[in-house]
């Protein structure tokens, strides 16, 4: 499986150097470290707002055309990529890829915390001109946790030196206060939080408080023996974890040709945002089965849609859409939905000891039966089962439910070739369709298939 | 003249519920005329570019509820209702042939359905005027009535329509560019704006993004606005105020979460084939001839599928861009009435569904068919529903969040649509034969939400009179496909529309 592209936005005083040791310990990954604008080799571009830096980094992943990537941000990048994740969410074209996301010690959207005398101190060394070489060397010495190797510890301050008084005092006084929460919430991209097991102000209880609820799907870790500056202090750990998050978003990945579709200006943002909230892994609790009828949904999974075998996040999507909203009607000789599938679920296990236990064929043949009426329980059996009858038309819904959930992703529309997603953006014109005919393909519709 | 917006305390000339087919086109009439209007419409307001091209994402189906009995099923939600300003034009496929004069007279014809109390003719010329205010797109010279002009050039046709036509023309059978309620050209609608000519997109029943399609949101209800009417979204009907005399003198219902009442002098009921017969079943009113909820019918609408060696990529183009009548009365059919074919463009997930469904499949077979979309096509029918007794609306006892009983509809085919079914399927596995398909197999469906309020010159045979007023409520009128004495072979729309401008008009002439 190809492994997503690394995405490294650095720290305040910092710049893509500070990932240099964590690249190496990922050698199969392509990494690309960024300088935020005013810092490390941009440093003359002096101060970039939150918003601009964002734009920076969303205007980077399109350029680089990224179809499959995990950004990674430290501390004030962590700020940053958790706003360029909210914008992928929200359908922007052209952020189609972004597959997860890793925070180290990183800012939250709200205003970070920082005691006032610390704030008012950083912004002092910076009070006549660029930090001065002794105020960089409190600096990285107070968010370490042990003394840096002399070349890092030069780095460190080096770059410190080097960043642009603007920029340092620009995110100082407004770029770390401002609130950017509205737009940073219900995030479904993966996340990976990383605290510094001795940091202070961004340590782990704030990771937990500001940044942790805002993913809606996030594992969180604690790097031991580090405080702020985890990618100089502990880099082999810290990558460990970022290849490890890297690896299990990388199973969601699209092809890139599909990606590049998606992403593209023939997409409506509503189209878009849809269709990508459909390839993040949904919750158990969202999802509304217990396990047992988890791995029976699965298994009923694998015997409507053979190839996809016994998939859990489509039966969890599928628990989702039975237990939502509905959509529109139901048969009248059957209970609402919910009900019908915990009593066709039970009535499934009762009647075959344990559906998700039988082989494959034993499987198939039960639903044949069942799909010929042949098979439900019986009058006694109480209220918490179904008919023969009403086995037959539940399992019709459960057939259409498994074939429509499927179909509704994107890895299904890219499996069949299907692009009809893609007839109209945001401009004043629809692209749609000019060649309809049969055989007749649109050079756009080459493109995107000769690069899969 | 009194003019939106108008307040709860005003008395408006009359209120419209639903902005649909029905209430949108008689809306706008009646404000021509300078009545003081009021619509209420469940779902809230859309612009075109709003709607999203993706099957489960389109918010633009009434997806509350309803019970679907009998021995066939009907399924609601996408198939068939529709939420928003606009109503149902927002997601109907704009296919809009005008109905064959012999539908109209069934009962006199051929002995069974019923007749509708109406002249061909007359229904005919307010069919010419929809047509002319919403642009149509079809054929220079229509193959089955020599007197038809089309506005626009007929849409491109696709690869299900080519496919259809050489089958067609190998069989012998007449086919033509279909009759699309949509603008093939840039078009400047009064009081809306610029329409855009059709894209080719593939995905009207998710909601037009360019307005190409007729919809009423684009069309009749800016026209309306513009003409003094007001147009309230999220307002969901909970009851009527009657006086002793038994009129209705408001209409009580809810928008954001508040109870409000308009009073008024009429009311026009046209929330569709279910909503309308619900709400007065919960009600409980202007059913004293027993008749609401009865005689439901459903479109015969099976669809005969198959796989070509050519990319087909049906999903693309206008979905329906071919027609044929020649099946509105076959010679030895075994039927009374008949139906009409139509080229088919269906996209993945409602193929998905009606495959699981309507085709029984699962498994190998499943997979394989969908991941060959891309070579599949089909052609698909509306044939006539004669109305049956048992075939019936009724009140469940669950209830909805307004506490009002959800509906239960029970369709059962019977012989007549058996048989239309079963000759439809033959014809258009020739069709498909002769087209080069291969691994035909056909898909069972219905469609369409027909009959539950029937209009007739007899209040003890029809719940409201051939112009639509109640029987028992002198200022309630229906106007939508609930009012339908048969189903017609030709799809509903354009009828509704037509019925909908007539009904304004026998009104203001009977009131003013």
């Amino acid at each position: 499986m190809t492994q997503p592209t690394l995405v490294f936005l650095h720290a305040l005083g910092a710049s893509g150097r500070e990932w240099d040791l964590v690249r190496r310990h990922l050698p199969d990954h392509r990494c690309l470290a960024l300088d935020l604008p005013g810092f490390g080799d941009r440093a003359d571009e002096g101060y970039a707002d939150v918003a601009a830096m964002a734009d920076d980094l969303a205007a980077f992943i399109r350029r680089e055309r990224l179809t499959a990537c995990v950004l990674v941000g430290h501390s004030m990048g962590g700020k940053i990529v958790t706003l360029v994740a909210a914008r992928a969410m929200s359908g922007e074209a052209g952020l189609a890829g972004v597959l997860g996301v890793v925070l180290v010690a990183a800012s939250p959207p709200c205003p970070e915390p920082i005691t006032d005398d610390r704030r008012a101190q950083m912004i002092g060394w910076a009070a006549d001109g660029p930090v001065a070489r002794a105020d960089a060397e409190t600096f990285v010495a107070a968010n370490t946790a042990a003394p840096l190797p002399e070349a890092l510890r030069e780095q460190a301050i080096a770059d410190v030196e080097r960043s642009s008084r603007q920029a340092w005092l620009g995110w100082l006084e407004r770029g770390s206060r401002e609130d950017w929460r509205p737009a940073a919430a219900g995030i479904a991209i993966p996340a990976l939080i990383v605290a510094g097991g001795e940091d202070g102000d961004l340590g782990e209880a704030a990771q937990r408080r500001l940044n942790l609820p805002l993913y809606a799907n996030a594992a969180f870790r604690v790097v031991d023996g580090a405080a702020h500056l985890i990618p100089y202090e502990q880099p082999a750990a810290l990558a460990r974890l970022i290849a490890d998050h890297a690896a299990t978003v990388a199973k969601t990945a699209l092809p890139a040709h599909f990606v590049g579709l998606l992403g593209s200006a023939r997409v409506s943002r509503r189209t878009r945002a849809a269709m990508l909230e459909r390839t993040r892994p949904l919750a158990d609790d969202a999802a509304g089965w217990s396990e047992a009828q988890l791995d029976a949904v699965a298994a009923l999974v694998a015997q409507v849609l053979p190839e996809l075998g016994a998939d859990r996040a489509l039966a969890r999507r599928i628990g989702a859409a039975v237990h939502g909203p509905g959509d529109g009607w139901r048969f009248a000789d059957l209970p609402p939905d919910v009900e019908a599938w915990t009593r066709g679920l039970a009535t499934l296990d009762a009647l075959t000891g344990g559906f998700a236990a039988q082989s494959p064929s034993e499987q198939h043949d039960w639903l044949a039966r069942i799909d010929a009426g042949q098979a439900g329980s019986g009058d006694g059996d109480g209220a918490d089962r179904l008919s023969p009858a009403q086995m037959a038309l539940w399992f019709q819904d459960v057939r259409a439910e498994i074939a429509r959930q499927w179909m509704a992703t994107p890895a299904a529309m890219a499996a069949i070739g299907y692009d009809g997603f893609a007839v109209g953006g945001d401009g004043a014109r629809k692209q749609g369709y000019v060649r309809i005919a049969a055989d007749d393909v649109e050079q756009w519709q080459h493109a995107a298939e000769a690069q899969s | 003249m009194s003019r939106a917006p108008f307040a709860d305390h005003d008395i408006v000339d009359a209120v419209v519920i639903g902005t649909g087919a029905g209430g949108a086109p008689l809306l706008a009439r009646l404000a021509e005329a300078g009545l003081s209007v009021v619509a209420l419409e469940a779902g809230r307001a859309f612009r075109p570019e709003e709607h999203v091209a993706d099957e489960l994402a389109a918010d633009i189906y009434w997806t509350e509820e309803r019970l679907s009995g009998g021995d066939d099923p009907t399924a609601f939600g996408s198939n068939n209702s529709g939420i928003g300003v606009g109503g149902s034009t927002l997601h109907w496929g704009a296919f809009c042939p005008r109905p064959d004069p012999r539908d109209l007279q069934l009962k006199t014809l051929t002995g069974q359905g019923a007749d509708w109390p109406l002249a061909h003719a007359e229904l005919t010329d307010y069919i010419r005027r929809v047509e002319a205010f919403t642009g149509v797109s079809g054929p220079s010279s229509y193959p089955w009535d020599a007197t038809r002009h089309y506005a626009y050039p007929p849409v491109a046709r696709n690869a299900s329509a080519a496919a259809m036509a050489r089958g067609c023309a190998a069989l012998g059978i007449t086919a033509a560019d279909a009759p699309a309620a949509l603008v093939s050209r840039d078009r400047d609608q009064p009081h809306w704006g610029q329409r855009q000519a059709c894209v080719n997109c593939g995905t009207c029943h998710q909601g037009c993004r360019n307005a190409a399609k007729t919809s009423m949101d684009t069309s009749y209800l800016p026209h309306a606005v513009a003409h003094g009417a007001e147009v309230r979204a999220g307002a969901r009907v909970l009851s009527f105020d009657i006086d002793g005399a038994g009129r209705i003198t408001g209409v009580v219902y809810r928008q954001q979460g508040e109870d409000r009442r308009q009073r008024c002098r009429a009311v026009f009921l046209c929330a569709g084939g279910v909503e309308t017969p619900r709400l007065l079943l919960n009600l409980g009113i202007a059913n004293s001839s027993g008749q609401i909820g009865r005689n439901f019918m459903a479109h015969v609408a099976t669809q005969v599928w198959g796989s070509f060696d050519a990319e087909m990529r049906m999903n693309r183009g206008y979905p329906s861009s071919l027609i044929t009548e020649d099946l509105l009365r076959p010679e030895r059919a075994g039927f009374a009435g008949g139906y009409l074919i139509q080229s088919l463009g269906v996209l993945p997930v409602n193929l998905a569904t009606g495959l699981a469904r309507g085709a029984g499949m699962w498994g190998e077979r499943l997979q394989r068919l969908l991941h060959q979309y891309n070579r599949l096509a089909g052609i698909g029918i509306n044939g006539d529903c004669l109305p049956h007794h048992d075939n019936r609306l009724t009140l469940s006892d669950e209830v909805d969040a307004f506490g009002h009983r959800k509906a239960r509809i029970d369709f059962s085919y019977h012989a007549n649509e058996r048989a239309i079914d079963r000759h439809a399927r033959q014809t258009m596995t020739a069709i498909w034969d002769a087209a080069g398909a291969s691994d035909i197999f056909a898909v069972a469906r219905s469609a369409h939400t027909i009959g539950t309020c029937r209009m007739g010159d007899n209040g003890d045979e029809a719940v409201v009179d051939a112009e639509g007023r109640s029987f028992d409520i002198p200022n309630l009128l229906v106007c939508d496909n609930s009012v339908f004495p048969s189903a017609l072979a030709a799809n509903p729309a354009l009828t509704i529309m037509a019925l909908s401008l007539r009904t304004a008009d026998r009104y203001l002439a009977a009131s003013f």
